[in-house]
């Protein structure tokens, strides 16, 4: 029974990792699946999110901190929303310089923009306590729910006791769904989204940018608002992942490895495919816990098990590309609309 | 004033650290020039060439090889013969990759080339982390004595000086073989235009091999001689030169080698000379904003085709 | 034996074709004048010869030998070189630097063959040294003729070589494609400028839509008032 709460637990936490990877995938694919960004610098707006949400949400600095602002402690919601302004902000001025270049370019600026983004926050101490990061982020409803748990548990002194292990974790179960709820919520308006007129330009400008531009709809304006949308999406994401943390820091957000795994759930689920995006999360996400327990049977040290399981992504990427690169799901076609003519 | 007084030494180092982003960029610009995209796993090249290097140098000490150092220098023969194995075992692995992966995919986007070249980048890092670890491995143990030069009042070390040769011997060989060897001009001239050289009956194929072996070659010599100025390695060496590379060949324009020699130099003395002014924790971001202004004002390049 | 035949070509981009069942030939010593609207598959019928373009049905037959489906760079080792009408020198090498790649699969000192090129060209001769991204439009056209006429072909592919360029420059080079047809080299040549192929061509071939419409001499397609009408507007 120990095993089986044990199991349970570890589902719910792998779930809520890989439903906020999930939401990062769905931001990623407004950028890349539908309007053809080769965004590199996803851990930049995953990382601004996070200190967003933990500064805006979090607590003053102590005695301790080398933060001179911050910590205003507001409700989660805020932070949430706050995130997503930032990061939208952020978007907005890393886009407008550099989204007229060609896709090669664009890459090495987001990359760039990822690494500037992680210098200031390691670097600012005075905003982001440096690499000492920012602790004890609060759980949305965490007292309410530890409390009224406790209270049930101390009335009921005779369950068994993998009962009281599951109901003592209770508060991960409500996180799970709050991470499911937001995810799903993201995910019907992505949805709508897609289907509707904007979603059909930034379509055609992923196809052929020049015939697009041509047709008369202004290009860059569309890329901007994609980049804002997808990184709103990821700066939520990268609050629920504050608050589930508790503590971030700099090394939270390393560059290449947040932002390599979330492409791999993208491509692997089928860029351009809302549903694919999710399901490459979980999919890859699952690889990824997978391998943590493979490589515990083997002989390695911690460095060398870290080492080969993101060998055994890379891999898995070159093999996507190689024989699949439309991904598990494919991109969603449109839908047929009696007016269309053959070119 | 005392800031001042800082600026020559610093354009040394910058002149050291400009010469090894040089060698790397003109390996990220050939490759961009003929096979048409940005390889993120150049950087890791240079440290694939720096640790099969140091493999090499341990097994000739073994082996028994003398390595009692040359001169000032603070290596020997032993280190030199790894060397240049090292550079030809770098340019077979990177010719392996692309025979079996970069070629099979020649016929996508350079988007998916970049993203596979990412693929490639996390797993050979991983690879060398997986054998050595991450921690530092020293290329040479013991401080070596700066010489002062007289006038000018700057330090450098016997060491560095040959690094500066290197570079300079490695850049000068690459410029005869562009400009006066036959297949140097057929890598010109599919640079230009890889279909007009197709038609003209250049093998492609051949152009596109030697396009890996000579940039290979000069990312594991860049990876080694930046193994010799920071005296150790560790497996993210190539990733933290990478942005700083990109930058030099954007300066210089992406696609020309002597762009990305230029490009390179620049870099290298603005990064040195900005830790003058600003905190040492910003120096990778001088060499980003350095080339987003590139990009703004004219993304072809100081020397880049008005393409 | 013909030097080249097509038969029954049908061949496109893609799911579009734009070739439907054409056919012509080519004699030895022979200057062939290909003309018709834009759009008409004259660039695309000069492709699919050389091995740019596969065709979906047909054959292309060159000395006897079928060369359908052929990779451009095998096709230039039987003895036939090819033109494009646009990006055809190398920008960043110099004049001689680009003939010297047309001689690429030559393994044999080619200076000979290159004295040929520039006695053809002399102006070439002069500016060997001048890098040709830096050259007119004319010189260009010459040089790219020059690079193709290194390897000594059998049969030169022309598209539209007198494109963008002014009156005087067209007649210089269509002057120069006679005299390297003194030179024993076949010449196919697609063209807008319909009135100054046919005179100096032997025969002539007109297309349209993609299929064959006229063949006859040149003379005569010159003559002709329905084909002046129709298509000899430029």
């Amino acid at each position: 029974m120990d095993t089986i709460v044990g199991i349970i637990n570890y589902i719910v936490f792998f779930a809520i990792t890989a439903g906020t990877y999930g939401i990062l995938s769905l931001g990623l694919n407004i950028q890349w699946g539908y309007t053809g960004l080769f965004n590199i610098g996803i851990a930049g707006f995953y990382a601004v999110g996070a200190y967003t949400a933990a500064l805006v949400s979090g607590p003053p600095p102590g005695a301790w901190d080398g933060r001179i602002f911050g910590g205003f402690e507001l409700p989660f919601l805020v932070g949430l929303l706050a995130a997503a302004v930032v990061c939208g902000v952020v978007a907005l001025l890393v886009g407008i310089p550099t989204l007229r270049l060609r896709a090669d370019y664009l890459a090495i600026a987001t990359i760039g923009i990822a690494e500037t983004i992680r210098l200031v926050l390691k670097n600012e101490s005075w905003l982001t306590n440096g690499v000492w990061g920012l602790q004890q982020i609060p759980s949305p409803f965490y007292d309410p729910i530890h409390r009224g748990v406790a209270r049930f548990l101390g009335g009921h002194p005779d369950l068994s006791p993998w009962v009281h292990d599951l109901i003592f974790k209770s508060y991960n179960w409500f996180y799970l769904l709050l991470v499911l709820g937001i995810l799903f919520i993201l995910y019907l308006i992505m949805q709508r989204l897609v289907r509707s007129p904007w979603g059909r330009a930034v379509k055609a400008i992923r196809e052929d940018e020049d015939a697009a531009a041509m047709s008369g709809k202004n290009t860059f304006s569309f890329k901007i608002q994609a980049l804002v949308l997808g990184a709103m999406i990821m700066g939520i994401g990268g609050s629920l992942y504050a608050h589930y943390a508790r503590f971030i820091s700099p090394a939270s957000f390393k560059p290449l490895y947040g932002t390599f795994l979330v492409w791999v759930m993208l491509v692997l689920g089928g860029s351009g495919n809302n549903k694919g995006a999710i399901l490459g999360s979980f999919v890859v996400w699952g690889i990824w816990a997978g391998t943590d327990f493979l490589t515990g049977y083997f002989p390695f040290s911690a460095t060398q098990a870290a080492s080969l399981r993101i060998i055994i992504i890379a891999i898995l990427l070159e093999v996507i590309l190689l024989c699949r690169p439309q991904g598990l799901l494919q991109r969603e076609k449109r839908p047929p609309t009696i007016l269309k003519k053959k070119a | 004033m005392q800031i001042l007084s800082r600026i020559p030494q610093l354009l040394i180092y910058g002149v050291i650290s400009g010469s090894i982003l040089s060698l790397g960029g003109i390996g990220v610009s050939l490759t961009y020039s003929i096979l048409g995209f940005a390889n993120f796993a150049h950087g890791d090249f240079m440290a694939l060439g720096a640790y099969i290097a140091l493999g090499l140098f341990t097994l000739t000490a073994g082996l028994g090889i003398p390595s009692t150092p040359l001169g000032p220098l603070s290596f020997g023969f032993g280190f030199i013969l790894s060397f240049i194995l090292a550079m030809g075992l770098t340019a077979l692995t990177v010719v392996l990759i692309d025979r079996f992966l970069f070629k099979r995919l020649r016929h996508t986007s350079s988007i998916i080339l970049m993203m596979s070249s990412i693929g490639v980048a996390l797993g050979l890092r991983n690879v060398l982390q997986f054998f050595w670890g991450p921690q530092p491995h020293y290329y040479i143990e013991k401080i070596q004595l700066a010489i002062v030069i007289p006038g000018v009042g700057v330090r450098i070390k016997p060491d560095q000086v040959f690094i500066i040769i290197a570079a300079i011997v490695s850049v000068g060989l690459v410029h005869y073989f562009l400009q006066h060897t036959k297949m140097g001009k057929a890598m010109r001239a599919t640079a230009d235009n890889m279909a007009l050289a197709r038609v003209t009956g250049i093998n492609t194929e051949r152009v596109i091999l030697w396009t890996w072996v000579i940039g290979a070659t000069l990312a594991a010599t860049a990876g080694i001689l930046a193994g010799i100025e920071n005296k150790f390695i560790t497996p993210e060496l190539g990733w933290q030169m990478l942005l700083s590379i990109f930058a030099s060949v954007v300066l210089g324009g992406l696609g020309n080698p002597y762009g990305a020699i230029l490009g390179g130099m620049i870099i290298g003395l603005s990064e040195e000379v900005s830790t003058a002014f600003i905190s040492t924790g910003y120096k990778p971001a001088v060499a980003f904003i350095i080339m987003i202004i590139m990009l703004l004002i004219k993304p072809t390049g100081l020397l880049g085709k008005r393409r | 034996m013909s030097l080249l035949t097509g038969d029954g070509i049908h061949s496109g981009y893609g799911d579009m074709e734009v070739l439907h069942d054409v056919s012509f030939r080519i004699e030895e010593k022979e200057i062939i004048s290909i003309i018709g609207p834009n759009g008409a598959g004259k660039s695309t019928l000069l492709k699919t010869i050389f091995g740019l373009l596969k065709p979906t049905k047909g054959s292309v037959t060159f000395k006897g030998n079928s060369i359908t489906g052929l990779a451009p760079d095998r096709i230039v080792r039987l003895g036939m070189a090819y033109v494009p009408q646009v990006e055809n020198v190398f920008p960043s090498l110099t004049v001689h630097e680009n003939l010297e790649m047309g001689a690429f699969i030559l393994t044999d000192d080619f200076s000979a063959r290159l004295e040929d090129v520039y006695e053809l060209f002399p102006l070439l001769k002069k500016r060997r040294r001048q890098r040709v991204g830096k050259m007119s439009g004319g010189e260009r056209q010459m040089v790219a003729m020059g690079r193709a006429l290194m390897l000594d072909p059998e049969l030169l592919l022309l598209d539209e070589p007198s494109a963008a360029l002014a009156p005087k420059l067209a007649e210089m080079i269509f002057e120069r494609i006679t005299a390297i047809n003194e030179t024993s080299v076949s010449i196919l040549i697609v063209e807008q400028n319909a009135k100054e192929s046919l005179k100096l061509a032997d025969r002539g071939y007109v297309l349209a839509s993609g299929q064959n419409r006229f063949e006859d001499t040149g003379e005569n397609l010159l003559a002709n008032e329905e084909i002046g009408q129709l298509y000899l507007g430029g």
